[in-house]
């Protein structure tokens, strides 16, 4: 077990340098300047050229990758040419956020994933199965954006009972942060949901037809507790990895979704420094990304080893 | 063109009221126990402001917010635009026209408490200057500046500069920062002589105070709090719900609505911006004027407006609006497909022709308008290839010549020099299209020194009627400023130049 783990995290750590170098190759190879970005349209080459030296672009690209490299290895992911703010900062800053977001829509999803999943399975092909099947496929095919902004209008418009947007802090106010996450938590929640319902059933269809259910069926064992002791555990453990993904993905921001809700996120962050081509805020964002994947699939692999000891054969 | 309606405010529904108002949220923070729910004025903006460096940045959202926290020596009144004074309250000209010598207010400090003196005014101009910083250009005629006294500026020119003040005086780029401020921390945090003072920032919102020591007269609300909301329905809907009070989110197809609604006040006045088409006078066949008059000819000029703009822009030929005391009454180009077919046949030009059309995704409006240029221009038999670019992307190819024509637009011009000098003179910073033509140069040579108000106007009418008979920029339309704010708000206008003012705002009692 102790060798398992730390395999992994070795193998981890040599994916984590691999994604540096990549994102900082990519993030320079997209096109567009961020000097000329950050003039806009009233140009000047002298003061083009002054901004650049500042920024260090004028450097070759490999001695920016190991300025950068090197900051980031002692924890320094640079200044953001946007704001002139410390990466670091600017992520720290909007982790609540998103880890607000991410939780809230992860308890949303498995809310209706685990009970609309396990009902479906247990009565395939009744009226609540298929009323299921239809409510996931709608879940899954409508956008983002639209639901957002369909729930806005509902909800923040007509009844008023939640903001149209805006984040408020859980430290200045609890009550208000609860219901901005509410509208946002369940635009996100509704199609991780309708993910997880499908796995959900389908993977109990696949536990319920195992050769120990039926055992422990001709046992005479009650219908609940087969359920419970030999269905369920063993169905849900495939889940446990399917929803390390989903708040893997939840966690790299929702973009959309934190633009509909102005919901200050690190999908919000990202994009931004994709428009404003602020390469140190977004590779330091690639890096970060990369590293909650990581470590959400390294905790996925141990708690899996954990539960089911073949795993680490 | 500002409408107000007069029926008394149903705004509030019984569900707002029953407690889920974010009333208690939008306190602006300033300690105000006296104001209530009424001292919170909330404005949703579009973005978040890259930065707070008012010399530095170049953004709109930053501008909203550094309006209400900077002064400049002179600002635009809000009626013409004219410069008006601020935190210089006089000035003199040589009689060489090289030397301008400014009297500055007595008694205004910076929001830290540090009197406001000459010395600050030789500090901010000699930043901008010296470190090469966005606004430089603007001051591409100045040799010097000093402070002989602290109450009086001295800047002398090496040439005559008849628009110096809409140089010094048009936008918040040109502020007035303090000469001990630390300067690395102007990006995040604020000192200056405004009418209010930053209180604080994050991710998701700004929030100003009203600056009690202000010089002029002090603000009626508290403070502001900007929140950031990039979502157009999002920000009307908070708006409609008493969470906001203020934006100018408004999409143009919404306005019509807006203005029957009694809940808000729609304000929408003509703007100085104008958008417009270019095409690379570098790269044949559009290289010859014939051609690119034959695409003038072909455009319908109505249809594009209002398939990109609504009622909510008006189609013009040159760049100055109508309004504008600088405007030139010229439009030469009626939609004529026939006349525009043998314009191309004279040019010699092969049909079908393909013609690149770059647009971006960070102004839409773009995108519509070239879908309606690409069907207006298929009857001449040119094939618009409608490329969208990211604006960084979109930036990099104009700046590399790497096009057959753009869309884009200039805003915030006032002087006829912001319309045109660095646009089409050649070698103009700005003139990626290559637009040369000796005629236009000398125009605008001479306009730029001209201390004679009325032979300025004419010498920019006749430049720009040779721009426009050129075709250097194809002027499509210009927009309106449109915002809208809860009903009951007195005292707040709109501009045309589109800077946001808010400590004259009066919140219903």
């Amino acid at each position: 077990m102790t060798g398992f783990a730390l395999r992994r995290t070795l193998q981890a750590l040599v994916v984590l340098v691999g994604v540096s170098v990549a994102a900082f190759a990519l993030v320079h190879l997209v096109p567009g300047d961020p000097v000329r970005l950050a003039l806009g349209t009233r140009f000047d080459q002298a003061t083009y050229d002054a901004l650049r030296e500042r920024a260090g672009l004028d450097q070759p690209l490999i001695t920016q990758f190991f300025t950068w490299f090197g900051g980031a290895v002692t924890g320094d992911l640079g200044v953001s040419f946007r704001s002139g703010d410390p990466v670091t900062l600017l992520i720290l800053e909007r982790l609540p956020a998103t880890v607000s977001l991410a939780a809230a829509s992860i308890l949303v999803a498995l809310l209706i994933a685990v009970p609309l999943g396990t009902a479906s399975a247990l009565r395939p092909r009744s009226v609540l199965d298929g009323a299921g099947t239809v409510l996931s496929q709608i879940g899954i095919s409508v956008p983002e954006f639209w639901m957002g902004i369909m729930l806005i209008l509902v909800f923040a418009g007509t009844l008023g009972w939640f903001p149209a947007g805006g984040y408020v802090p859980l430290s200045e106010d609890p009550a208000g942060w609860l219901r901005s996450l509410v509208l946002p938590a369940v635009t996100t929640g509704l199609v991780s949901g309708s993910v997880l319902t499908r796995f959900t059933r389908s993977s109990v269809l696949e536990a319920l037809s195992a050769e120990h259910v039926r055992t422990a069926r001709a046992k005479g064992l009650g219908a609940r507790a087969v359920l419970n002791w030999h269905v369920l555990r063993n169905a849900l453990l495939p889940l446990v990895t399917v929803t390390g993904v989903q708040l893997a993905y939840l966690l790299s921001g929702v973009v959309v979704v934190e633009i509909v809700f102005a919901w200050p996120g690190l999908g919000q962050l990202a994009l931004q420094s994709v428009q404003s081509r602020d390469y140190p805020v977004l590779q330091g964002a690639v890096l970060l990304f990369a590293l909650v994947f990581l470590v959400l699939n390294l905790v996925v692999d141990l708690l899996y080893s954990k539960l089911d000891p073949r795993i680490s054969a | 063109m500002r409408r107000r309606s007069v029926l008394a405010t149903l705004a509030a529904s019984p569900l707002v009221v029953a407690g889920c108002s974010a009333g208690e949220q939008v306190d602006t923070g300033d300690g105000d126990s006296g104001g209530g729910a009424g001292s919170a004025f909330v404005a949703a903006i579009s973005a978040q402001p890259d930065q707070l460096d008012p010399h530095k940045t170049t953004a709109y959202p930053a501008f909203q917010v550094l309006e209400n926290v900077y002064d400049t020596l002179v600002v635009p009144s809000p009626d013409d635009l004219s410069m008006q004074p601020s935190l210089a309250t006089d000035w003199e000209t040589s009689d060489d026209e090289l030397t301008w010598t400014f009297t500055l207010v007595e008694g205004a400090t910076f929001h830290d408490g540090t009197p406001f003196t000459a010395e600050d005014v030789v500090f901010s101009y000699r930043r901008i200057i010296d470190q090469q910083l966005a606004n430089s250009a603007r001051f591409a005629t100045v040799a010097d500046i000093s402070a002989p006294d602290e109450s009086t500026v001295v800047m002398t020119l090496t040439r005559p500069t008849p628009n110096l003040l809409s140089r010094i005086g048009a936008f918040k780029g040109m502020a007035i920062v303090s000469k001990d401020v630390d300067e690395s921390t102007l990006t995040t945090q604020a000192n200056g002589t405004g009418p209010f003072s930053l209180q604080g920032s994050s991710a998701s919102e700004i929030s100003l105070s009203r600056f009690d020591d202000y010089w002029g007269d002090a603000p009626q609300i508290g403070g502001v709090t900007f929140r950031f909301l990039p979502e157009p329905a999002a920000a009307l809907t908070a708006l409609t719900t008493d969470q906001v009070q203020w934006t100018d989110n408004v999409p143009p197809q919404r306005v019509a609505t807006l203005d029957d609604d009694e809940s808000v006040e729609l304000g929408q006045v003509p703007s100085v911006d104008y958008w417009y088409l270019a095409m690379n006078c570098a790269k044949a066949p559009f290289d010859d004027v014939a051609v690119r008059r034959a695409v003038a000819f072909a455009v319908d000029r109505p249809a594009v407006t209002e398939a990109a703009k609504f009622d909510t822009a008006r189609p013009n030929q040159t760049a100055i609006p109508e309004g504008s005391e600088w405007y030139y009454d010229y439009a030469p180009f009626e939609t004529d497909v026939d006349q525009a077919r043998s314009l191309l046949q004279q040019a010699g030009v092969q049909t079908p022709l393909t013609m690149g059309l770059m647009v971006t995704s960070e102004y839409p409006e773009t995108v519509t308008a070239a879908q309606v240029l690409a069907s207006q221009l298929e009857p001449l038999g040119i094939t618009v290839d409608i490329q969208t670019e990211d604006f960084a992307t979109w930036l990099d190819r104009q700046g590399r010549g790497d096009f057959d024509a753009f869309m884009l637009g200039w805003l915030g011009n006032i002087d006829p020099a912001d319309f045109y000098e660095e646009q089409h003179r050649t070698d103009g910073p700005n003139n990626y299209q290559k637009y040369s033509n000796p005629v236009t140069d000398d125009l605008l040579d001479r306009a730029a020194v001209e201390p004679d108000q009325g032979t300025r106007k004419s010498l920019y009418d006749q430049a720009a009627k040779q721009i426009v008979d050129d075709v250097s920029y194809l002027y499509l339309y210009n927009p309106d400023a449109v915002q809208v704010w809860e009903q009951g708000i007195t005292g707040y206008e709109v501009r045309a130049d589109k800077a946001v003012n808010f400590d004259t705002v009066v919140l219903p009692s």
